[in-house]
């Protein structure tokens, strides 16, 4: 487990601070999508070995979500961004 | 048994004994100032930010985009409110918590020792300043740290963390003969 996040707002922090939120790389389907669209959105999740982008929130410190890119296998961090700048870059 | 939270400071009974002298690291509970959280409307965040630094009648603490603590050691809670207000102009909105937050002041030589025991941020005066402030872990008690000096720490917790953040506190203080009292 990555255990340093450096947050955009507070600095580096370590991870006892943040909250996993889960997978950021789903996009919610449409309201009139299938049911399995909506079944996968949900339920279905990937455990994957490598790169991964995921929800962290600062719960003991901004109270912000944000979107940490890393590397389940090397424990490297990529990246920190804010949620809504995230949502904002990709159009969402 | 009826009792009456309202006039009664959440660490009363903590600190119920004749108090003893104070030692050269002393934590400070403070008893009288006004706390009150400040949310700038969307879009305003660097007008509320430039019109609050500019403020001497308060210190102002960082708590999130966006969001402050602002604290007064001579107003009324009431009496920050308006004076907030009065500075935002309706740009922020502005949330007594004078009742709500206990402030803890850390000093001494040793603060920063005693502090490194509990919590995980860098306070070395090169990157965390007098002035500088920030919500942080004190063990597993979320609280608003802020330096007010070279050996001067203040901590904001939620009033219903404040028995336990100051027994941690005392128990990370012991090894340096940490003494406490309400402040005068």
């Amino acid at each position: 487990m990555a255990s340093l996040i450096t947050c955009p707002h507070c600095g580096v922090r370590p991870k006892e601070e943040f909250s996993i939120r889960g997978d950021a790389s789903l996009v919610r389907p449409a309201p009139t999508a299938s049911d399995e669209a909506w079944h996968d959105y949900v339920y279905v999740r990937a455990n994957p070995r490598g790169r991964t982008l995921e929800h962290w929130q600062h719960v003991a410190g901004c109270r912000r979500f944000l979107v940490v890119e890393r590397d389940t296998f090397t424990h490297e961090v990529h990246s920190v961004t804010d949620g809504a700048v995230f949502a904002r870059e990709n159009g969402r | 048994m009826i009792r009456d939270y309202y006039n009664r400071h959440a660490l009363d009974e903590k600190l119920r004994g004749a108090p003893r002298p104070a030692g050269v690291n002393h934590l400070a509970i403070g008893h009288r100032q006004a706390v009150a959280m400040v949310l700038a409307h969307a879009g305003e965040e660097d007008t509320v930010q430039q019109v609050l630094s500019s403020a001497t009648e308060f210190t102002v603490r960082f708590s999130a985009p966006g969001e402050w603590l602002v604290v007064s050691e001579s107003d009324t809670s009431e009496g920050l409110q308006r004076r907030i207000d009065a500075f935002c102009a309706g740009r922020a909105y502005v949330v007594d918590q004078s009742e709500a937050r206990v402030l803890f002041r850390l000093s001494g030589p040793s603060t920063h020792r005693i502090l490194a025991k509990g919590v995980g941020l860098d306070l070395h005066p090169a990157a965390f300043a007098t002035g500088a402030s920030a919500n942080a872990l004190c063990g597993h008690i979320a609280v608003n740290l802020a330096r007010t000096g070279d050996d001067t720490f203040e901590l904001i917790a939620p009033r219903s963390f404040a028995e336990s953040l100051f027994d941690d506190l005392m128990a990370m203080g012991r090894e340096y003969d940490l003494t406490a009292a309400f402040a005068g």
